[in-house]
């Protein structure tokens, strides 16, 4: 008989979409933020594979256009990564920043928290609002945000290397 | 300062943890207050710690639940005891468990 252990369980296999869906559900539903590391790419580049994500509860707030948000998906009931981009009325129209199409229509019932945090090698990562939600958004729908995105940061890289010349 | 674990106390999960048994694994997700913290928040315990958080129904005293370990895994209660209060005492230190109350108060 092994000796009893608490571990941590960052580091080893990723939960399951399954296990994040249920987990996720019962702490937004005590107010309380959830802390976890992100799978997949959908959200590249600001979100990426393996950056911790921290969610918090809509404390009765209304999400905006640009804001990223923990949904259930429509089709799977699996907790979603994703932006808003576009609102009307209670209905809002969702999407991965690096995929080509939409998740559909939601309603505000279907929306669980808000990111507020993403966290890669230790540092903080800009969501991408700074510019405004409507403008961000707007390149998310169009497709353009992720060459947006990279053509600033090489610019920045330039400006960067030219100052310490 | 917290009281150390006495085996004549019932524990059982705090109100500040979320405890999910999925897909055969107990996770524990500390509800934290804030969002500064850096440390990982997400914790499991190994096969021993299961069948321990199991038992931790609030209402059974550690000595009750030392004894039904014991002879569950047939190994010595002496040993049992030892490892069970030692992983209380670190939930009880990151507050994933709370003392409900000894036999003599119920």
């Amino acid at each position: 008989m092994k000796s009893a252990r608490l571990v941590r369980r960052e580091g080893e296999r990723p939960l399951s979409g399954e296990a994040l869906t249920e987990l996720m559900r019962a702490v937004l539903a005590k107010e309380k933020p959830l802390r976890f590391r992100a799978k997949g790419s959908s959200m590249a580049p600001f979100i990426k594979d393996g950056d911790v994500v921290t969610v918090r509860p809509l404390g009765g707030a209304r999400p905006r256009t640009g804001d990223i948000v923990a949904f259930l998906h429509p089709v799977t009931g699996r907790v979603g990564i994703h932006r808003i981009v576009r609102e009307e009325s209670d209905q809002f129209s969702l999407k991965g920043d690096n995929l080509s199409g939409g998740d559909g229509t939601l309603s505000l019932g279907q929306i669980l928290g808000i990111v507020c945090r993403v966290e890669r090698a230790g540092k903080n990562v800009h969501l991408g609002r700074l510019a405004g939600g409507a403008l961000v958004a707007s390149l998310s729908r169009s497709g353009w945000l992720t060459r947006a995105v990279d053509a600033a940061r090489r610019v920045s890289g330039r400006k960067r290397e030219r100052g310490s010349k | 300062m917290e009281s150390p674990i006495s085996l004549d106390f019932a524990y059982g999960p705090s109100e500040d943890v979320v405890v999910r048994e999925i897909e055969g694994e107990i996770i524990i997700v500390p509800l934290v207050s804030g969002i500064g913290d850096l440390e990982d928040e997400l914790f499991t315990l190994n096969e021993t710690g299961r069948a321990i958080w199991r038992k931790l129904d609030g209402l059974k005293p550690l000595r009750v639940v030392v004894s039904e370990l014991a002879a569950e895994f047939d190994a010595p209660a002496d040993l049992i005891e030892e490892d069970t209060v030692g992983l209380l005492q670190e939930l009880a230190r990151r507050k994933m468990i709370i003392r409900k109350g000894s036999a003599s108060e119920r």
